[in-house]
C-alpha cells in the first residue's frame, strides 16, 4: 500500500485565520484504497484540514499534491471535478430546494430542447428516488420534497448517497454518524468500507477512536492544529491511541506550568 | 404534487389572492372609473415598467441580496437613450444605454462579491452615484426626442401600442416567461436558488456563488435598463427625478409577490402581480379623485398586510419562515 505514490500529499501546510494559527506545519500522505481515521478533540484542526482538501480554504503556506500534481487554485469546484467528495456536518444541503435538485447541485444533468439546455428532471428524480429507497427513507418522502422536511438522519443519508452515487476517487466524511440511529450508523460504516474496497481513498473524521479503530487502516491524530500521531491500526490499539489523544500536547504544558 | 397544489403552496399564491381581491373591490367601489380605457391603459403600461424592475429585484432577493440602485439605473438608462440619440441614432442609443445599465450592475456586483460588502450599502451608493450622474449629464434640463426619433420603427416597437394594447406588456410577459424558465429549469437557476437558500452549502457543491451573484446584479440592472427604454420610447421626455423611489416600489412588488428576504424562495410572476397591485392602487386612487399623496400610504399598508399573509401561507405550506 505504501509503495504506491500517495493520492493526496500534504506538505508543510500552514493556515492562518488572521492571527490564529489553525494548521501548524502539517504533512500527511493519503493513499488510494485506504481508509484513514482522522481523530482529535474539538478545535484540533481536523475539519480545517479537510476544508483545505475540499477547496474551501486555501493554505497560507505549504503545498498540497493530488495524484502527483501540485494544487494551485483552491475552490470546491476544482476538488469536485477531481473526484474529491466531502460529506460535511452542517453544510451541503439547501433547505429551499427539493431532494432531486440538491442531489445534483453543481452537476445538474441537462437535456437540450430546441438547443436550450434545460434540467433533465426525469433523470434527477429517478436517481435520487433510487437513493432515497436504498437508504430506507420514509415511504412518503419523494424526490420532489424540499430537504427542509427531512430529519437529521435522512439529510445525512442524502449526502452520503450522493457521495456514493457519483464516480469519485476520494470520499471525506466529517462525523458521518452524528445524529444517526444505531442501524443507520452501521449502514454508513458498511458503505465506508465498501468504498475503500472499491479502491477509493476514504478519510473518516470522528471523535470516537474506538469506532474508527475497527474500521480504518490508519489513524491520524491531530491536536492544536498539528499532527501528533500517524500510525496503522495494527500497530497501536485503540486504548493506546485514546491515551495519546487524552494526553496529547497538553500534559507537557501542564508539567511545565 | 398536482399543478394546483404546487400553485397553492407556491410563493406567488398570496399575490394571486391579492389581485383577485383588488379587482373585486375596485369593481364594486368604482366599476366605471376602474374599467375605463384610460385607467386600464395606464395600469397596463406602468405595471409592465414596474414589472421589469420587480422581476430583477426578485432575482436579487432570491439570491439573498438587495438592489437599491434600480430606480437610478432605470433613470440613467432612459436619460442616456434620449441624450445619445442625436449622435448614435435610435438603435445605437438603445444599445449604448443598455450597455450603461449592464455596466452599472456588473460594477456593483463585483464590488459586493470582491469586497465582501453588504449589497444594501453598495447599491445605496449606486442609487446616489447614478442619480448624481443624471444631474450632471442633463444639467437639470428636460430633453426630448425629435420627430424622426419618435416615429422610428424601433421606438414604435418599444413604446406605443401593438394590437391596441401597450407594447410594453408584450415585452414584459415575454421576459417573464423566459426568466421563469431560466430560474426553474436551468443550471443557472438551480444554482441561483441554492446560493440564496444556503450559500455555504452551494459553494461546497462547487457552485461558483460569486459568479451567480455578479450575474444577478447584472441582470437586475439590465432589466431596469429595459424598463427605462420602454418608458422613454413611450413618452420620450426626460426629467432628472425619473425613476425616483422606484427601487422601493420594486422591492415592495417583489415582497408582495411572495419573495422572502431570507432568500431562496419567491417567484417572478408573483413579483409581477405585486407590481400590478401597487400600480392598480395608484391609478384607482387617481380615478377616485384622491390626492396623489395618499398612494404611498396605501402601498405601505398593502405591503405590511401582504407580508403577514405571505408568511402565514408559507407556514401553512410547511416552510420554516
Amino acid at each position: 500500500m505504501t509503495q504506491k505514490p500517495p493520492l493526496i500529499s500534504v506538505r508543510n501546510l500552514n493556515l492562518y485565520f488572521g492571527a490564529f494559527h489553525a494548521l501548524r506545519d502539517v504533512s500527511v500522505d493519503f493513499h488510494a484504497g485506504e481508509m484513514v481515521g482522522l481523530v482529535g478533540d474539538n478545535g484540533a484542526g481536523k475539519t480545517t484540514l479537510i476544508r483545505v482538501l475540499c477547496g474551501i480554504h486555501a493554505p497560507s503556506s505549504g503545498e498540497v499534491y493530488f495524484d502527483g500534481r501540485k494544487v494551485d487554485t483552491f475552490h470546491p469546484k476544482n476538488a469536485i471535478d477531481q473526484g474529491i467528495e466531502t460529506i460535511q456536518q452542517s453544510v451541503g444541503l439547501c433547505d429551499n430546494l427539493s431532494i432531486a435538485r440538491n442531489f445534483y447541485l453543481g452537476r445538474e444533468p441537462v437535456r437540450r430542447i430546441l438547443g436550450i439546455p434545460l434540467l433533465d428532471f426525469a433523470r434527477m428524480r429517478e436517481m435520487s428516488t433510487r437513493v432515497i429507497r436504498q437508504f430506507g427513507l420514509r415511504d412518503n418522502v419523494s424526490a420532489d420534497d424540499d430537504v427542509e422536511r427531512l430529519s437529521g438522519g435522512e439529510r445525512q443519508s442524502i449526502k452520503i448517497g450522493r457521495a456514493v452515487e457519483f464516480k469519485n476517487r476520494v470520499v471525506i466524511m466529517d462525523e458521518p454518524t452524528n445524529h444517526l440511529s444505531v442501524r443507520e450508523r452501521e449502514h454508513v460504516n458498511e458503505l465506508a468500507r465498501q468504498l475503500r474496497d472499491q479502491g477509493l481513498l476514504v478519510i473518516y473524521i470522528t471523535h470516537d477512536i474506538f469506532q474508527v479503530h475497527r474500521l480504518a487502516d490508519r489513524i491520524v491524530i491531530m491536536e492544536n492544529g498539528q499532527k501528533i500521531e500517524d500510525t496503522t491500526t495494527d500497530r497501536m490499539s485503540a486504548e493506546d491511541l485514546e491515551a495519546v489523544i487524552r494526553h496529547g500536547g497538553r500534559v507537557v504544558e501542564k508539567a511545565e506550568a | 404534487m398536482t399543478t394546483t397544489q404546487r400553485l397553492v403552496r407556491g410563493p406567488g399564491f398570496g399575490a394571486l389572492i391579492g389581485v383577485a381581491a383588488m379587482l373585486t373591490a375596485f369593481t364594486l367601489i368604482d366599476s366605471a372609473g376602474w374599467w375605463s380605457v384610460r385607467t386600464i391603459a395606464n395600469v397596463v403600461q406602468f405595471t409592465s415598467i414596474l414589472g421589469f424592475l420587480a422581476m430583477g429585484q426578485a432575482l436579487v432577493i432570491l439570491s439573498k441580496e438587495i438592489d437599491l440602485s434600480v430606480g437610478s439605473v432605470y433613470g440613467l438608462t432612459g436619460v442616456a437613450f434620449v441624450t445619445l440619440q442625436p449622435d448614435l441614432g435610435v438603435p445605437g442609443a438603445m444599445l449604448a444605454a443598455l450597455s450603461i445599465a449592464l455596466a452599472c450592475g456588473l460594477i456593483q456586483g463585483l464590488v459586493v462579491v470582491r469586497g465582501g460588502l453588504p449589497s444594501m450599502i453598495v447599491t445605496l451608493g449606486g442609487l446616489f452615484a447614478f442619480r448624481g450622474i443624471i444631474y450632471v449629464w442633463t444639467g437639470g434640463s428636460v430633453r426630448n426626442f425629435p420627430e424622426e426619433a419618435r416615429v422610428h420603427s424601433l421606438t414604435r416597437l418599444m413604446g406605443g401600442e401593438l394590437f391596441g394594447i401597450e407594447a410594453a406588456v408584450f415585452w414584459m410577459l415575454g421576459t417573464l416567461a423566459v426568466l421563469t424558465l431560466v430560474l426553474n429549469a436551468t443550471r443557472f437557476g438551480n444554482r441561483l436558488l441554492a446560493t440564496g437558500g444556503n450559500a455555504e452549502s452551494a459553494l461546497s457543491r462547487g457552485v461558483r456563488t460569486d459568479r451567480v451573484r455578479v450575474s444577478v446584479f447584472a441582470l437586475s440592472a439590465l432589466l431596469a435598463g429595459c424598463a427605462g427604454i420602454l418608458t422613454l420610447a413611450d413618452r420620450p421626455q426626460t426629467h432628472v427625478t425619473i425613476g425616483e423611489l422606484m427601487e422601493l416600489e420594486s422591492i415592495a412588488a417583489a415582497v408582495i409577490g411572495g419573495c422572502l428576504l431570507a432568500g431562496g424562495r419567491g417567484s417572478l410572476w408573483g413579483a409581477v402581480l405585486g407590481a400590478f397591485i401597487i400600480t392598480g392602487f395608484r391609478y384607482e386612487l387617481i380615478a377616485l379623485g384622491a390626492p396623489s399623496s395618499w398612494f404611498i400610504t396605501f402601498v405601505g399598508l398593502v405591503l405590511i398586510f401582504a407580508v403577514v399573509v405571505n408568511q402565514k401561507l408559507a407556514r401553512m405550506a410547511g416552510q420554516s419562515v
